[in-house]
């Protein structure tokens, strides 16, 4: 019997944990942990713990994580009022956190509701970050990056991209990139393929490699939106009225002809399409076979 | 090495004042000057009632207290050698000897500290362990012993090297009969084979039974020094005389004869009478029909004389610090 | 020095670690730290691609926090408790000089504290290990003076516990300590009293022993070379340290009657 008291004790356990539900459920509008900051200041928390900076900041970018993530998944209201201070007391204590400044960057700027929609806080993040990095061209290829896609100002983003091409270890892309940004208008499916590509490639971390592939990805499918409505557009223009389903589309031959409308040709046994013999553009295609 | 003839411990005009407090302001005089000097191969008894500086002076002797003047010498070597540490042994009072250590463990360390080779080492504290009547908890940590066992195994220590002379703070206190028993057998074989010890209590028999010589200290001031029978031998006044029978005849004879009123003690009975007196009062006693058991001088206790001397009248402790 | 006093010093140091080595407390603190530095693998999941960074953190972190409260919490207790217990009395009687069990009882604690840090470094490179991560042997010069910052604290808890009892050295050794990690604080004193004269707080940033010199977590996580340079000028100031602060505990160690 009394050898087995202590296990009994573990019962307690989830009495324990029921009660705290209750209390908590009771308590908690006072309480409001969540959306507090112990301390607000960076520099305080680095003056109260020196030597455990680094510590310090992990868990505070921790908790930024937990936070953005919170705040996403869970959170109707979605405020990311924290967000910010909580950023800036990780780069405060640890200033050459890069990838808090990156990821922060990104947590700040993409826009509401997947991210806090604060394109001018990312900025300035970044440019922190360039200022405590000095070396860093990753922090400043994000900065003239978000500098043209949020506040659309390609001829600054190209600026700082040359700035970053300039630093020791960075790739010769970033010219290229710099240079198509000064060309092209910003949203360009083309160009966003180009910037996705290279964060794509160049991504040490899962997670940002993801995101450059969702938006790859999503890249793909405008692409494809848009072929599928040009089609439903021109069914629309010969028959004068929207296809039923997109099936009808394929039933409909015409549409699905070459530029010199003539129908296709396709080989069922090999699954190959073609363009057809009777059409103009058969001898182009055997005599360049693009 | 020193001349056998050198005592075995001399101190002369050793004085200690300790500052308490925290200023150091307020002292206390341990030890007003004190001369001592224990001859080779005895048993010395350092007596007095607590805070007597019985305590102070053995720390002094083993470093743990640095005195204010004063000379020591131990086996001929000044206090500040540490030549005669080798040959010289202490248990202090109420000792501890770390919890989580064997004794066996301890006496290896102990060993080391007095640069024992480690063969000796062994063999010396199997024996010593045997002797104290530890052998059985030789391994087993010292968290679980009792007060007595500890006390044990200090000797032990103590005796680790061999010693040429032992001084021993209390080694009877925390010990049961039996254990008393055999610290008395230590060191009367420790005598035996030519050993000087030196050890101090406030237990007035064991003194009385183990000491060649003995000290006594009253706030310290050594008041006496000398064998027993010297310090006490002055005071023999008076016979014991043990009877059985006579009946009232007897007793009046006794009576007669000067002693004064008989002490029954059941079938016994028993009167004191002066050196003097007592021929007489022996046969007067027989002639009344009493047999006489036996005839015992009777001497005055150093319990007796303790009270005397230390306390002076009854009303104030004794044990306490005269001034 | 003869053969003997050494022989007397190694018999005090390795009882003192035999003592540590038996010391329960020890092996809780050692097992919060290691259970610290293997949470790096969990926490490092949860921070997007930053796990071995702070793997590094917080490994390092702990050998310094727990190091630390280790080497004050031994430093206090296994010297304080030799003199209010009165295990110090039979050695002393021996031919033990008080200078040789300092030596003894101060080499002993450095030696258990370096088999902590040797622990604690393990676990924190089995833990990168396991994250698949490289072993990067310059780990090891943060791990370094995070250890000689160690010693310094045993050393001061000695000298604490030399002339104070083992509650007021335990306090004594904290201050001074988290002192000594906060001496820009100290420097910095002007900001908050602006009257204070300069010699006072030049001469107390001076005088305290700065922990920071001992902190080169930051530049070793982030792969900065960290010269020898550096670190001897760190064992310079490390081995000056200790020898005031030992040779102080010597004196007063020397001077002190136990009654």
């Amino acid at each position: 019997m009394r050898r087995r008291t202590p296990w009994l004790l573990l019962l307690l356990l989830p009495l324990i944990a029921g009660v705290q539900r209750e209390l908590d459920a009771r308590l908690g509008r006072y309480r409001a942990t969540e959306e507090a900051l112990f301390v607000w200041s960076g520099t305080a928390v680095r003056r109260m713990a020196p030597g455990l900076e680094n510590v310090m900041a992990d868990l505070y970018w921790l908790r930024t994580v937990q936070y953005f993530g919170g705040q996403r998944v869970f959170d109707r209201e979605k405020r990311f009022d924290l967000l910010e201070p909580l950023i800036e007391i990780t780069t405060t204590l640890d200033p050459r956190f890069e990838l808090a400044y990156r990821y922060g960057a990104i947590f700040l700027a993409e826009p509401w509701p997947q991210g806090a929609g604060q394109a001018q806080a990312a900025l300035r993040l970044l440019e922190k970050g360039a200022r405590e990095m000095p070396q860093s061209w990753r922090i400043r290829w994000d900065a003239g990056y978000f500098r043209h896609l949020f506040m659309d100002d390609p001829a600054g983003g190209a600026r700082i991209l040359l700035e970053a091409a300039e630093l020791p270890g960075a790739p010769y892309w970033l010219r290229t990139l710099a240079a198509a940004m000064k060309s092209k208008a910003p949203g360009e499916r083309d160009f966003a393929r180009l910037l996705w590509q290279q964060i794509h490639d160049e991504a040490e971390a899962a997670p940002i490699r993801r995101n450059a592939r969702l938006h790859l990805d999503y890249l793909d499918a405008a692409d494809r939106r848009d072929a599928l409505q040009a089609l439903v557009d021109r069914f629309h223009e010969t028959r004068g009225r929207w296809p039923g389903s997109l099936a009808e589309i394929v039933r409909e031959r015409a549409l699905l002809a070459d530029a010199a409308g003539v129908a296709w040709d396709y080989d069922a046994t090999t699954g190959r399409v073609r363009i057809a013999r009777l059409s103009p553009l058969w001898r182009l295609d055997r005599w360049k076979a693009l | 090495m020193q001349p056998a003839s050198s005592p075995a411990l001399r101190i002369d005009g050793l004085t200690k004042t300790y500052r308490l407090g925290l200023t150091g302001r307020v002292t206390r005089q341990a030890l007003h000057p004190l001369d001592l000097e224990v001859r080779r191969g005895e048993i010395f008894g350092y007596l007095g009632p607590n805070g007597s500086g019985k305590t102070t002076t053995l720390k002094v002797l083993m470093g743990l207290v640095r005195a204010d003047a004063g000379t020591v010498e131990v086996l001929g070597l000044p206090l500040a050698d540490p030549a005669w540490r080798r040959r010289a042994g202490y248990l202090p009072e109420h000792p501890y000897f770390y919890d989580y250590l064997t004794p066996a463990e301890y006496l290896g360390y102990a060993g080391r500290l007095l640069g024992l080779e480690t063969g000796l080492m062994a063999a010396r504290s199997e024996e010593l362990l045997r002797l104290v009547g530890l052998s059985d908890s030789r391994d087993v940590p010292m968290r679980r012993f009792s007060k007595g066992m500890v006390q044990r195994l200090g000797l032990a220590q103590a005796l680790l090297n061999d010693p040429e002379i032992v001084f021993l703070d209390e080694p009877m206190s925390g010990l049961d009969p039996i254990g008393r028993h055999m610290v008395r057998n230590i060191i009367l074989g420790l005598r035996e084979r030519g050993k000087t010890v030196f050890f101090s209590t406030h237990i007035l028999p064991d003194a009385e039974t183990l000491c060649d010589r003995l000290a006594l200290l009253r706030a310290g001031r050594l008041l006496k020094v000398g064998r027993l029978d010297e310090i006490l031998a002055i005071d023999i006044s008076h016979f014991e005389v043990l009877c059985t029978g006579g009946g009232a005849a007897a007793r009046e004879a006794a009576a007669a004869a000067g002693a004064g009123a008989a002490r029954e003690m059941g079938e016994r009975w028993r009167v004191e009478i002066g050196e003097p007196a007592l021929a007489a009062l022996v046969s007067a006693v027989a002639a009344a029909g009493a047999r006489v058991l036996g005839v015992q001088p009777v001497r005055e206790s150093l319990e007796e004389y303790f009270f005397r001397e230390m306390g002076g009248d009854t009303a104030r402790d004794p044990w306490t610090l005269a001034d | 020095m003869d053969a003997g006093r050494l022989t007397r010093i190694a018999a005090v140091a390795a009882n003192t670690h035999r003592e540590a080595v038996r010391e329960r407390v020890l092996y809780n603190l050692v097992f919060f730290a290691i259970v610290m530095i293997l949470s790096g693998l969990l926490l490092g999941q949860l921070s997007i691609r930053q796990d071995e960074k702070i793997i590094k953190d917080i490994g390092l972190a702990a050998m310094d926090v727990f190091g630390t409260l280790i080497g004050v919490f031994l430093g206090v207790s296994l010297m304080s408790k030799e003199i209010e217990r009165r295990s110090l009395y039979p050695l002393l009687a021996k031919p033990l000089s008080r200078e040789e069990f300092l030596a003894g009882k101060f080499l002993g604690l450095s030696f258990t504290l370096l088999v902590n840090v040797t622990v604690m470094a393990l676990g924190l490179y089995a833990t990168l290990l396991a994250t698949g991560r490289g072993a990067d042997p310059a780990l090891l010069k943060a791990v370094l003076p995070i250890y000689q910052g160690l010693v310094l604290v045993v050393a001061i808890a000695v000298l604490f516990s030399t002339v104070a009892s083992s509650a007021l050295a335990a306090v004594g050794t904290v201050c001074v300590v988290v002192a000594g990690r906060y001496s820009d604080v100290v420097r910095n004193m002007r900001d908050v009293v602006p009257d204070a004269p300069t010699w006072l707080i030049e001469g107390l940033y001076y005088a305290m022993p700065n922990f920071r010199n001992f902190d080169f977590k930051n530049r070793v996580v982030y792969g900065d070379p960290v010269g020898w340079n550096d670190l001897g000028f760190v064992t310079v100031y490390w081995l000056l340290y200790l020898a005031l602060t030992l040779g102080a505990a010597a004196a007063a160690f020397r001077s002190r009657d136990f009654h």
